[in-house]
């Protein structure tokens, strides 16, 4: 049995998960794209057709691969939940936390599955840290630092770059460690943050997180870094040990790049890429063989926790996420 | 000469800073005083200086300058015996337990005109020193925003005063947040203006004190910073801990680790980090014995022991408040 994938969006994320798609053994059958001709270039690359719409997009079908701007998330996984499809949806599940609430909402009632791409819980260094705390190595995890340092691409879209449209570094970048924060440490009951941006708009935050069980966070987000670098780190220190993860870039060994920078870091050395991983996850998920790594009630909570950060900075006061411990 | 007495041995750097005066000329070293009598013996016993069983003993002994490092608690009882007999203080960090102490500290020897010197090492270390320069020289445009560390393994393995209470006033905030604070105020001579801090007491949770930190700190020219003071190191770290601290600016970003100066070595036993290269300890107490000599006035003052003793004492208000407080 093959599943027949239809992926909305042909921009780079669509690229990234076609290949995984490709290694599922799942065939892409339908590309829609606002833009046709964008459309048919990525279809005629992966042997798929070009929807003429959504409707006829979801009739031919068994999931949705929603790889749109942020902005528009929500309304594809409505209507895929409408449908009766099954829906995957690249992260952030919606552009704010009540439209993240009522996409799972809307899933769970009409009994289709949703799968987000939280990617960094298929990166294998932060999957073994998890693990590692998972099985009592470090005891109970008291500070948590995660990182996530690069700059803002010369190429980038105007919608990513568009505050309003993407959430801007904070529901596109930080959401990441948001996400994995809460995935080690446990649900974030309150926030602090910062934002500078600096002149070329690349935005930098600091946020503090404080989480149910006591355990607190420090989460940096950045584009404001030199054009060429990408770095992150993973700290975290529990009553019983520690875990250290420092990379300035974690998939190539040295570098040095002065142009022609990719968006999308080349994959690890030690084996396929991450974003493969996440789609032969999701695959097995929608085959009924493999529990999703991913609640959707968990990507629903990272929009919330951004949210927060967002009110945060804007208000200059701690954000209380639901009911405060 | 220079007759210098070490007022206090409980701190851990008391050691220490005898070697370092040992290493200056024109220092007579007229003794140690210690009213505990185990930190007494242990003293007498690590040493050949005289150790007198009361400051009032070495302050009659005759002493120019003193280096406090009593317990945080006991700074002010005898700061103002020493200003009373116009001797210069340098003190170990942070000043007081409270901001009426650390200011009474600073008023009153401001009163009896002797100098007053908070102990910040982190002044004398050369790479910090390169990013006061790389800030004056605007190589990284304009400062947006700081990322402190400065967290090390629980120090009751030194004595446990550290996570007292009553004599530390707290714990890893007031332990670990000042150097960073002053390494930013002197970087940047602008003034914390706000405060919002997290604690909590997972990591040994036997201490009755804040054993993991998350401070965040405003300052009066819009650039905010996050400090890091956890003791988050466990009992098999390579070293004591660390210092690091990351600045982002308009145009660019720069990381300095102040223990880079380091080899990794293993036994079978530990792990262990070595260093070389300067002595920032020494270069401190090199300054303080020069300024009371009258060869330069002092870089690091109490004034600043006080504004970076502020930020800790406000962590904690922001702690109770769940938001941040001004400072």
């Amino acid at each position: 049995m093959t599943l027949r994938i239809g992926i909305i969006g042909a921009g780079n994320m669509a690229t990234v998960h076609a290949d995984g798609w490709e290694a599922a053994g799942d065939p892409v059958v339908a590309v829609l794209d606002a833009d046709a001709e964008r459309a048919g270039e990525l279809a005629a690359t992966i042997g798929a057709l070009v929807a003429d719409d959504l409707g006829s997009l979801l009739r031919s079908v068994d999931a949705i691969d929603i790889c749109t701007p942020t902005d528009t998330h929500l309304d594809y996984v409505l209507a895929g939940a409408e449908a009766g499809v099954a829906v995957v949806c690249e992260k952030p599940l919606a552009r704010t936390g009540d439209g993240a609430r009522s996409a799972v909402a809307a899933c769970r009632e009409a009994g289709v599955p949703l799968l987000v791409g939280h990617v960094v819980r298929f990166f294998p260094e932060y999957v073994e840290a998890r693990a590692r705390v998972a099985a009592g190595d470090i005891g109970d995890v008291a500070v948590v630092r995660l990182d996530r340092s690069t700059y803002l691409p010369a190429g980038a879209s105007a919608w990513f770059k568009d505050p309003a449209r993407s959430g801007g570094v904070i529901h596109d970048l930080m959401i990441h460690d948001v996400d994995y924060a809460a995935w080690v440490a446990g649900t974030v009951t309150r926030v602090y943050a910062r934002l500078a941006g600096s002149i070329d708009g690349g935005d930098h935050v600091l946020a503090t997180q404080k989480h149910e069980g006591g355990a607190i966070s420090h989460v940096q987000a950045s584009w404001a870094f030199p054009v060429g670098s990408f770095r992150t780190s993973i700290e975290i220190a529990g009553s019983e040990g520690l875990i250290l993860r420092h990379a300035a870039d974690p998939f190539r060994s040295l570098v040095a790049v002065s142009s022609d920078v990719p968006d999308i870091p080349a994959p690890p050395t030690s084996g396929e890429s991450p974003y493969v991983t996440q789609i032969r996850h999701f695959s097995q998920v929608l085959r009924g063989r493999a529990t999703s790594r991913i609640a959707p009630e968990d990507a629903a909570a990272a929009v919330e926790v951004c949210d927060a950060i967002a009110t945060s900075i804007m208000t200059e006061r701690a954000v209380a996420i639901g009911e405060e411990t | 000469m220079t007759r210098v007495g070490i007022f206090g041995v409980a701190h851990i750097h008391a050691d220490g800073y005898l070697a370092n005066l040992e290493a200056i000329d024109g220092v007579e070293i007229v003794g140690a005083s210690e009213t505990d009598a185990a930190l007494h013996t242990g003293w007498s016993d690590r040493h050949n200086e005289p150790v007198f069983a009361t400051h009032e003993a070495l302050v009659a002994a005759g002493v120019d300058a003193a280096i406090v490092c009593t317990t945080t608690n006991e700074h002010l009882g005898v700061v103002e015996q020493l200003a009373a007999a116009g001797v210069h203080v340098l003190c170990e960090k942070p000043l007081a337990t409270t901001i009426e102490d650390s200011q009474a500290i600073v008023d009153v020897c401001a009163a009896s005109d002797v100098l007053l010197m908070t102990a910040f090492p982190m002044r004398f270390n050369p790479s910090l020193a390169a990013g006061r320069t790389w800030i004056d020289e605007d190589r990284i445009g304009e400062i947006l925003a700081f990322a402190g560390t400065n967290q090390g393994r629980i120090p009751t393995h030194y004595a446990e005063w550290f996570a007292d209470p009553i004599a530390a006033g707290g714990g890893a905030v007031m332990d670990h947040v000042v150097h960073l604070v002053d390494i930013m105020r002197w970087w940047m001579e602008s003034e914390p203006v706000e405060v919002y801090a997290l604690t909590n007491r997972i990591l040994h949770p036997d201490v009755a004190v804040e054993t993991g930190g998350m401070v965040t700190v405003g300052f009066s020219n819009g650039v905010f910073a996050t400090i890091d003071c956890s003791w988050s190191r466990p009992d098999g770290y390579p070293t004591w801990g660390g210092l690091t601290i990351e600045a982002v600016g308009t145009g660019g970003v720069f990381t300095i680790d102040a223990f880079a100066e380091r080899l990794d070595v293993w036994s079978h036993g530990d792990a262990m980090w070595t260093d070389w290269g300067s002595d920032a300890n020494q270069a401190m107490i090199d300054h303080f014995i020069g300024a009371v000599k009258g060869e330069h006035p002092l870089d690091v003052t109490g004034v600043d022991g006080l504004r970076a003793t502020e930020v800790a004492l406000a962590a904690y208000r922001s702690v109770a408040a769940g938001q941040p407080v001004e400072v």
